[in-house]
């Protein structure tokens, strides 16, 4: 953290990190100069030459894509302005906005490519400002004075805690949201029974899944309940350190979290004696360096740690053999949000939350052809189509052609499964998976080729390149389909994708890789007919 | 019931197998003999599981990577089924999609790993790269790594092996997803990195990503090659080597694995080699003609060293051209006949004392023994010696005195098991660069290192207490550790009482007069990282035992006039601490040479015969006169630096030199020179024309280091055994039987049937070497002493229980401070210190002939601190005239942190601006060294 943070810090200073502001650092910390390489080379908000007076950096994956983000990119590149510098990343995760925006690092909200000189002038830009609204059944405080009641009730006795909190996530079977769905209480369990000198407790607040935004909207109006479930997390496995693993995109939402954490230390929730436990338990954000492969657990871990964002190869996983080695809870923002109305208010009321058939609840972010995409508390067993008549129907009215359920890296479904209930299970049985719960809907006139080429472009780019299928069989899919976009290579060369998807699934050394070519896959199933004719 | 807990049972291709905890399904699979293939993964090498080649199925949703995932009881693993062979062709043909077929390693020796696969799975023509990012162009900076970006698979390998096993911390990745790439430092071309050229790297490649440069001829298929299993020629270190022939020419030296480099080497072992086939190899005997007395320097280099001579100075080595024309051409034997002839002259007319003898701690045990056996009961005078007295006699002096014994106590990479290790005086990742490796390592483990030094050398980045100490003040430096050890009780008493004499005394002169703070003063160093330095080894190494701590040192110790004391010190600090004779502790003086043990254990030192027996005394006389057939002189002879005053004087006449050159080597070359031009005759016997060679009345040529046999000892005292690579060239004879031929000449009787059986007379004749034979050295040589080297190893730690001294005591030998000879003052304000340099060794007769060697480091330097630079308004690189009271010299200055303001450091292996030159002949009383790390000198703009 300490190398990273410094590099952070150099570049703040100095607009950049040059070959001499990294010489000098190399000598002074005594740091060997390939590993300063490795990290400046890896991480995207890390650079090597001078900024340019204005960065509009626009985001060029599938829901701002669908939004015309291309156009807008285009539009703004016309204007020949000396120091701007316009340019494509990566998912800005605000995908409610498309297309996402953001300049100088600030975010920006929507504008109609015909009015792109409105981002060049900082007095016409429509800056975003943090999500604030707050009635979420799953905040169980009516006023900001009641935050925190469920751990200050229990924290006096930390033995009864720790049991009360298992007991009560076990029971109520909540799993984790950060997508891979591993059951919590038996998360914080594992944790809580390794002995170790130090334990960590973090929260993966990395969000970075095109289509998925809703750790940012509870980031910015629940940080009480994320901070909440960390201090639970953190005495009821041990740890006495707890770290908020931000993704770099999202500023407005750091200020918001850095006045709860205030707050919270005010109060006595944080610090020596956290919540009149005993027991010490302090939290410090760390932001991002940037990269969507940071979400990936351990490459999480291997940030923290000052290397580059590689995932490790698992076992051993975190909860025996995480950060600096030591045994190390990792939650969802959502998860640690969501633990604190489950130990407040018991599994039964959980379990009430649900349809039928269905537990608890789920914080869904819905994007693309909606009328208002956004972030939905829905009852767990709502149904796609339900959840699309939530978000104000299709946009323009018309009839959905295909969606994600589980944002970029689930599989696309056709809209005969909209009827699917929003649930790990019944997703998977629909042939997709549920993930983070990122809805993007794509209606009928769209080229469902184009959006898919997209998204295994985005695993290409975001492939850190550690492992060889990935590295190497994401790139040769990219090419392929971009070859057979131009019309330089005929459809039958896609041929070869299902056994390279077969080998990235199967040989890949972490979730990108694996999944890597779900989206085109899933395409190639459901709608033969949108390859382009040759 | 017994249960054995750390065992795992598991089924491999319907095998069952049982492996200890920990154990890798890759390794498992090796134990049960199936194969798995692999790229990324070396036994050496962390493994990595990147490339993916050697994923199994154990029955889960997706395949395990087998070098990385464990074993676990009841496993079921599927090594080969038809789903797992698919993926890994997929993969191969994933690689070979962006691989240059053939790449450079399949060009050479045709075992490209990633291509054999590709030929395994039938993938002979590669499917073409879709829209590939062009590749980076090949990287040709360094003078002796290739690298190719483009036929490189990212495997990891070579930045485990710089990093973990070399920690050079050089190889990274840089770039992200399709566009990662391994690079220098900061993306630097290779040749203009911080990278060493060990070649680690080149050797872990599985293809032509990082191969070796030709140096000799293009490396060609290994089974179209010769290989032999030698030991390296050049440091104490020995690492085992194996060098690969053809058409006669050596090629390439691999790395073997042995105990003491685990296949490691550095750059001299690596690229070094090529000086044995320069065409300046000397392949005639050659007589002075007469034309060419009175005898003078012959090439321009020797002869511009001469006061008042400012002629500009070619850089390079001497060229056989400039000495050949002084010689003729002879016959071995009219060669030979001459040498023996005016040597029995000199005897026979002036006494067998006027005669004298250098040998080489280069050469071999048995030409040591021969040597030092001619001198002796040939020429029949003690005046034998060779260049340890420039290294480590003062060593060996404070040694021999306080526990009995010259030799180390334990080996070097025991340095594993120690809690502190010290490192003084020694620029180890410079000089013994591989021993180096396994310190770095310790030191990124759980051991915790001090280095002491004048200069902050690399091996201080890998210290947790670097004390950078004023020249000479060694002594009050380590006095002022002692003081602390003293006063805070943190002395192992108990060692003490049981294994040591003189503690009381010792502790009374560091308790009265070397406080922290007095200390401080004299050496330097702040007094509270004295008081935290004594604090982390009192703390490691408690009272009784339990902690452990290793003592490195090299010349910054003993190259003083205090040099004896500086390791008495040394000794004392390990004797107070109760850390010899036990795992991970003991003394360990790094030996320069790669046979500087074993030429002393071999008696090439005036005062003791093999094995350290006293020429003093009548019963050690006794037993080699009756071996040897010949009355032998009761009188210790002279030593390097009292032979060559007394050749200036005219009390040494004759010499014979073999593979020496004082002329560079020893100090105040200017005298030297003289020395050597004043003698009536000088044989010398030497592979290439020496500077030395230059003032010979007759030059025999010898067989380099890798066209003869012979045994060699190293720094750990482990006897290796050097084999022959390659037939002397021309009229070249072996060492030995030339030796053996000037012995009979004067008249002692020397006949071997071959150099197995010098060794059988020598080892006859010691304690030691007791029961090792050519034959039961083996692959890996054994360790002195070794009861039993038909099945043992040898002894690695010595003195568990006592020492060989006739109290059976380690003794304490308290040393006041005294400062060095020769300090700096208004006319000569800077502190010269001299040394060696990674590329080059001693002369530079051997590596400035070495093409790869010679093009990393082809030029002399004075390293000076950046505010000296600017204060004598001098730029980096600017030419400096160096002068000292001695002489002068002129070279470019290099502007160096490390260096303390107010001290300079020059290498000594450049003829054209010889170190040498500058340097006080100032001797340590005991050790008989000159003080080659202090003399004053003055720098100007030349």
């Amino acid at each position: 953290m300490e190398l990273l943070r410094e590099l952070a810090a150099l570049q703040q200073q100095h607009g950049c990190l040059d070959d001499g502001c990294l010489e000098e650092l190399a000598e002074r910390r005594g740091v060997p100069r390939y590993r300063i390489e490795e990290l400046v080379s890896f991480y995207t908000h890390l650079r090597r030459t001078p900024p340019p007076r204005r960065e509009i950096a626009i985001c060029r994956d599938v829901v701002c894509t669908m939004h015309g983000g291309p156009r807008l990119r285009e539009a703004v590149a016309e204007h020949a302005v000396e120091g701007l510098e316009v340019t494509g990343v990566s998912c800005l995760g605000r995908c409610d906005h498309a297309p996402a925006v953001s300049i100088n690092g600030q975010p920006a909200g929507r504008v109609d490519p015909a009015n792109a000189d409105a981002l060049l002038d900082d007095s016409t830009v429509p800056w975003l400002t943090a999500h604030d609204r707050c009635d979420w059944l799953a905040d169980p405080y009516a006023s900001p004075a009641d935050h925190y009641a469920t751990l200050l009730a229990l924290a006096s006795d930390p033995p009864t805690l720790a049991g009360t909190c298992l007991e009560r996530l076990q029971d109520s079977g909540l799993r984790g949201m950060g997508g891979a769905g591993f059951p919590t209480g038996r998360k914080w369990q594992l944790v809580a029974t390794e002995t170790a000198d130090s334990k960590y407790v973090i929260c993966n607040a990395d969000e970075s899944e095109p289509g998925s935004f809703k750790d940012r909207v509870l980031l910015s109006t629940v940080p009480h309940l994320v901070i909440e479930g960390m201090v639970l997390a953190g005495l009821t496995v041990g740890a006495d350190r707890g770290i908020l693993f931000l993704r770099h995109e999202y500023s407005l939402e750091q200020q918001v979290l850095a006045a709860a954490l205030q707050t919270a230390a005010a109060r006595g929730i944080l610090g020596e004696n956290a919540a009149g436990s005993g027991r010490s338990f302090e939290i410090e954000i760390f932001v991002s360096p940037g990269g969507y492969i940071l979400g990936e657990e351990t490459a999480l871990l291997e940030a923290l740690e000052d290397r580059r964002g590689e995932p490790r190869n698992k076992p051993p996983y975190p909860g025996q053999h995480g950060l600096f080695g030591q045994p190390t809870l990792i939650n969802n923002v959502e998860t640690l949000a969501l633990a604190v109305p489950i130990i407040h208010h018991g599994s039964t009321w959980w379990s009430d939350q649900g349809r039928p058939g269905f537990d608890g609840l789920k914080f869904v972010s819905i994007s693309g052809d909606v009328v208002e995409p956004g972030v939905y508390e829905l009852p767990v067993g709502t149904t796609v189509a339900e959840l699309i008549e939530r978000a104000g129907g299709m946009d323009g009215g018309r009839s959905v052609k295909a969606f994600l359920p589980g944002g970029a890296s689930s599989r696309f479904l056709p809209a005969d499964r909209l009827d699917t209930p929003l649930d790990f299970d019944t997703i998977a049985a629909a042939g997709s998976m549920l993930g983070s719960g990122a809805v993007v809907v794509v209606a009928e006139g769209r080229n469902l080729f184009e959006l898919a080429t997209g998204l295994v472009r985005f695993f290409r780019n975001e492939s850190c390149g550690k492992c060889v299928p990935c590295r190497i069989g994401s790139h040769r899919a990219v090419g392929l389909l971009e070859s057979v976009a131009a019309g330089s290579a005929g459809p039958d060369v896609l041929e070869e994708l299902t056994p390279l998807g077969d080998t990235l699934e199967q040989t890949s050394l972490c979730g990108l890789g694996q999944v890597a070519l779900a989206p085109i896959l899933s395409m190639l199933e459901h709608f033969p007919a949108e390859v382009p004719a040759p | 019931m017994i249960v054995d807990t750390a065992m795992v049972e598991l089924t491999i291709d319907g095998r069952s197998v049982r492996v200890p905890v920990g154990t890798t399904i890759w390794e498992a699979a090796e134990q049960a003999g199936i194969e798995i293939p692999s790229l990324c993964h070396d036994p050496r090498l962390a493994a990595a599981g990147v490339c993916r080649m050697c994923v199994v199925d154990v029955g889960e949703r997706v395949l395990a990577a087998s070098c990385v995932r464990e074993c676990s009881d009841g496993l079921e693993v599927r090594t080969d089924s038809e789903n797992v062979q698919s993926h890994r062709r997929r993969l191969t043909g994933l690689l070979l999609s962006e691989h240059p077929t053939p790449c450079a390693r399949e060009t050479r020796t045709g075992d490209c790993q990633l291509e054999q696969l590709g030929r395994h799975f039938h993938l002979e023509v590669p499917p073409t790269a879709a829209s590939s990012p062009a590749p980076p162009p090949p990287d040709l900076s360094s003078p002796v790594i290739a690298v190719d970006h483009q036929a490189c698979i990212l495997c990891d390998r070579c930045i485990r092996a710089c990093n973990d096993i070399q920690s050079n911390e050089v190889i990274g990745r840089t770039g992200k997803g399709a566009d990662v790439r391994i690079a220098f430092d900061l993306d630097r071309p290779l040749g203009q990195s911080t990278c060493v050229a060990c070649g680690e790297c080149a050797a872990v490649c599985p293809t032509g990503a990082l191969v070796g440069k030709v140096l000799t001829l293009p490396v060609i298929r290994r089974e179209d090659m010769t290989r032999t299993d030698t030991v390296c020629p050049y440091c104490g270190v020995g690492c085992a080597v194996t060098a690969w022939v053809r058409d006669e020419t050596i090629v390439e030296c691999e790395g073997r694995e042995s105990p003491v480099n685990q296949g490691r080497l550095c750059v001299k072992g690596r690229y070094g080699w090529d000086y044995t086939l320069h065409p300046h190899r000397l392949t005639t005997p050659l007589i002075r003609r007469e034309s060419a007395y009175p005898k003078g320097p012959l090439s321009p280099a020797v002869a511009s060293s001469l006061p008042g001579d400012r002629g500009r100075k070619p850089g390079g080595v001497v060229d056989l051209d400039d000495v050949l024309p002084a010689f003729r051409e002879a016959t071995w034997e009219e060669a030979l006949d001459l040498v023996g002839s005016r040597l029995t002259a000199i005897r026979d007319s002036h006494g067998s004392n006027t005669l004298a003898g250098f040998g080489s701690a280069k050469g071999s045990n048995e030409e040591a023994y021969l040597f030092q056996k001619f001198i002796r009961a040939g020429l029949g005078t003690n005046n034998v010696d060779h260049c340890t007295r420039l290294c480590h006699a003062s060593s060996v002096a404070a040694l021999m005195e306080t526990i009995g014994s010259g030799a180390v106590t334990n080996i070097f990479a025991d340095v594993a098991r120690a809690d502190v290790a010290l490192v003084t005086g020694s620029n180890t990742t410079t000089n013994h660069p591989v021993a180096a490796t396994f310190i770095k390592q310790a030191a990124k483990a759980n051991t915790e290192l001090i280095v002491v030094d004048v200069r902050r050398n690399a091996i201080a980045n890998a210290a947790s207490h670097f004390a950078q100490i004023r020249s000479g003040t060694d002594v009050a430096f380590y006095n002022g550790l002692l003081h602390v050890l003293c006063r805070d009780n943190l002395v192992d008493k108990d060692y003490i009482d049981r294994h040591t004499e003189g503690f009381e005394s010792l502790r009374e002169l560091v308790e009265t007069d070397y406080s922290p703070e007095r200390a401080s003063a004299i050496c330097g160093v702040p007094a509270e990282q004295i008081e935290a330095i004594a604090r982390t080894i009192g703390k490691a190494t408690p009272t009784g035992g339990g902690g452990s701590m290793i003592v490195f040192w090299g010349m910054g110790v003993s190259q003083h006039v205090t040099g004896t004391d500086n390791a008495r010190c040394l000794i004392s600090l390990c004797l107070a601490t109760g850390n010899i004779g036990r795992p991970g502790s003991g003394l360990h003086p790094l030996r320069g040479q790669n046979n500087v043990q074993g030429a002393s254990d071999a008696g090439l030192i005036p005062i003791v015969y093999p094995d350290y027996q006293s020429v003093a005394n009548e019963e050690c006389r006794r037993k080699f006169e009756t071996a040897w057939g010949r009355p032998l002189d009761p009188e210790p002879g002279l030593t390097v630096v009292e032979i060559i005053k007394g050749a200036l004087l005219g009390s040494i006449r004759g010499m014979y030199i073999m593979g020496e050159n004082p002329f560079i080597s020893d100090p105040d070359s200017n005298t030297v020179r003289q020395a050597l031009s004043n003698l009536d005759f000088l044989a010398v016997q030497d592979i290439f024309p020496t500077e030395t060679a230059e003032f010979a009345d007759v030059i025999l040529p010898a067989s380099s280091y890798f066209e003869k046999a012979g045994t060699y000892t190293n720094s750990d005292r482990r006897v290796q055994l050097g084999r022959p690579v390659l037939a002397p060239p021309g009229l070249a004879r072996q060492d030995w039987e030339i030796l053996c031929e000037v012995s009979g000449r004067v008249g002692l009787d020397s006949s071997f049937t071959d150099v197995s059986a010098v060794f059988d007379e020598f080892t006859a004749l010691t304690r030691n070497y007791q029961g090792l034979t050519h034959e039961n050295l083996g692959l890996t040589g054994r360790l002195w002493p070794c009861p039993d080297p038909d099945t043992a190893d040898g002894t690695q730690i010595l003195f568990g229980d006592g020492f060989p001294t006739t109290s059976g005591r380690g003794r304490f030998v308290p040393c006041p401070y005294r400062p060095a000879d020769e300090l700096p003052d208004d006319d000569f304000p800077f502190i010269l210190n001299t040394g060696r340099v990674l590329a080059h060794w001693h002369t530079g007769s051997m590596t400035r002939r070495s093409q790869a060697l010679d093009a990393i480091e082809p030029a002399p330097f004075v390293a000076v601190h950046p505010d000296d630079l600017q204060r004598l308004k001098a730029d980096d690189g600017q030419e400096l005239k160096v002068t000292s009271r001695r002489g002068s010299i002129q070279l470019s200055a290099r502007a160096d942190r490390n260096v303390q303001p107010g001290s300079v450091f020059i290498p000594f292996h450049f003829r054209e601006a010889a170190a040498n030159t500058l340097t006080n002949d100032a001797l340590d009383p005991q050790g008989k060294i000159p003080e080659f790390k202090v003399c004053a000198v003055r720098l100007e703009p030349a």
